[in-house]
């Protein structure tokens, strides 16, 4: 079985690529494939908090590189599926302990045995998004509905097509439909025509992310969330499927009770 | 095995001393295992292995040479011969004493002890060849007798680490019940296990 990888990046910091990292891996777990995700962001590492995995750490992508001990001794299982795993990022090293070359060797060593490997890339556009990108398949940018964050996703796409990863494809997150209704906030075509590139969801800010974060629970394994619903979506499109994206009208007193007594 | 040889502290690695009258297959066992569990704990420093009053033949010493190969990533391994001086206390024999808080991907290692009065965040890490004593939260990665040393002890005022490690053996807080006042406990091994105990 040859995998395929994906690189979750965005050029902008605190935008939801750790968050988004988790969850689509988790969603595509939920769907018996085989996933690992890996964190790149080597002396600053999230992942393994946000899934709840940090206690679980012996050994790191360093030693791997380092030859320090086997693949498998620093794969993580998760602690809800048997088929998601998580390669954790050194705390105590930077980013120049990984060279991208070695990055692509263990990616490609990694994908023969999983569906699909997920990389976390960290912010800015330096060394550790130059690991994070080698040896990517396929890339997700995530982006938030601001000028600057969408300034910077811009940026990326021209850096990855520089590397040779053609047609990323762009998740929104934290979008908020009160304030697009009201013009407060850029609206998601407006994105998709600065950005020209496909888009793979959208997810809508959730305050429910946080308290997942801090339980190290991804809220994809919420049924109730919103947010939890979008990246489930995503993670079906990424399989392949033809979803439509999701509609997000905040539910007025009236629409509610037309659809109650069926007139819509 | 701490009966066989002891480490002393050198100013560029540690000497490797063994005790009068033991023979060498006690040698051979004791350091081919000490090699095994101290994995890299001697990364980039010089050991020396002093063979002040033991005799071996050409085979012993080949075999030996074999051994202490084993040693992870050390920078030099040298064969002396000098006075024990284990009554000197060189800088290196005492506990290292950090007077700060550790803060994530903050990382101490030392041969002998560690004393830190402060704080170890998540995302730190203390590696030490024998015990580990912290005067405020540990909530990082502890690592005691990383040399291999089974006797060596964890104690802090609040003793809740990410991962606590002492020689070969690894254990974790439980997930639930954090509590924030201060109770203070230590951890050693027990009967192969790690046991942790109210001070």
């Amino acid at each position: 079985m040859a995998g395929t990888t994906i690189v979750v990046t965005s050029g902008k910091g605190g935008v939801g690529k750790t968050t988004s990292t988790a969850n689509i891996g988790t969603a595509l777990a939920m769907h018996d494939k085989k996933v690992c995700l890996i964190d790149a962001d080597i002396g600053l590492r999230n992942l393994d908090v946000v899934m709840g995995l940090e206690n679980r750490i012996v050994y790191d992508i360093v030693d791997v590189v380092e030859n320090n001990c086997r693949m498998e001794q620093a794969m993580i299982r998760d602690k809800r599926y048997d088929g998601l795993f998580l390669l954790p990022a050194a705390q105590t090293r930077d980013k120049t302990s990984v060279t991208p070359y070695q990055m692509k060797e263990l990616i490609e060593k990694l994908k023969e045995d999983m569906d699909y490997v997920i990389v976390d890339s960290p912010a800015g556009i330096e060394q550790g998004f130059k690991n994070a990108i080698s040896g990517a398949d396929r890339a997700v940018i995530i982006t938030t509905p601001e000028v600057s964050a969408v300034r910077d996703a811009d940026r990326i796409i021209g850096l990855l097509e520089a590397e040779g990863i053609y047609k990323p494809e762009v998740i929104i997150n934290r979008i908020r439909v009160d304030m697009v209704e009201k013009g407060d906030m850029m609206g998601i075509e407006d994105m998709i025509e600065i950005l020209a590139i496909e888009l793979l969801g959208i997810v809508p800010e959730d305050e429910g992310i946080v308290v997942s974060t801090n339980r190290g629970e991804p809220i994809a394994l919420n049924d109730k969330s919103k947010a939890g619903q979008a990246y489930r979506n995503i993670a079906r499109r990424i399989m392949g499927e033809d979803l439509p994206i999701m509609k997000l009208e905040k539910e007025s007193f009236l629409s509610r009770f037309k659809k109650l007594v069926g007139l819509s | 095995m701490s009966s066989v040889f002891s480490f002393q502290a050198v100013t560029d690695g540690v000497l490797m001393n063994f005790r009068a009258g033991v023979n060498f297959e006690q040698i051979k066992s004791s350091v081919k295992l000490h090699a095994k569990e101290a994995g890299d704990f001697f990364k980039g420093i010089c050991l020396y292995i002093n063979l002040n009053g033991v005799k071996l033949t050409f085979s012993e010493m080949q075999q030996l040479m074999d051994i202490v190969q084993n040693y992870n990533k050390v920078r030099e391994i040298y064969f002396t011969a000098q006075q024990s001086t284990q009554k000197a206390d060189s800088e290196g024999d005492k506990a290292l004493i950090i007077n700060r808080t550790l803060r994530s991907g903050q990382m101490i290692k030392h041969f002998k002890s560690i004393v830190i009065i402060g704080d170890v965040n998540p995302g730190a890490e203390v590696i030490a060849g024998e015990d580990i004593i912290v005067f405020g939260r540990l909530k990082g990665v502890v690592h005691a007798g990383a040399g291999g040393s089974r006797e060596a002890k964890v104690a802090a005022l609040k003793l809740n680490p990410t991962q606590l490690r002492i020689a070969s053996l690894i254990a974790r807080s439980p997930d639930d019940a954090y509590t924030a006042e201060l109770e203070p406990e230590k951890a050693y091994i027990k009967d192969g296990v790690i046991i942790v105990e109210k001070l």
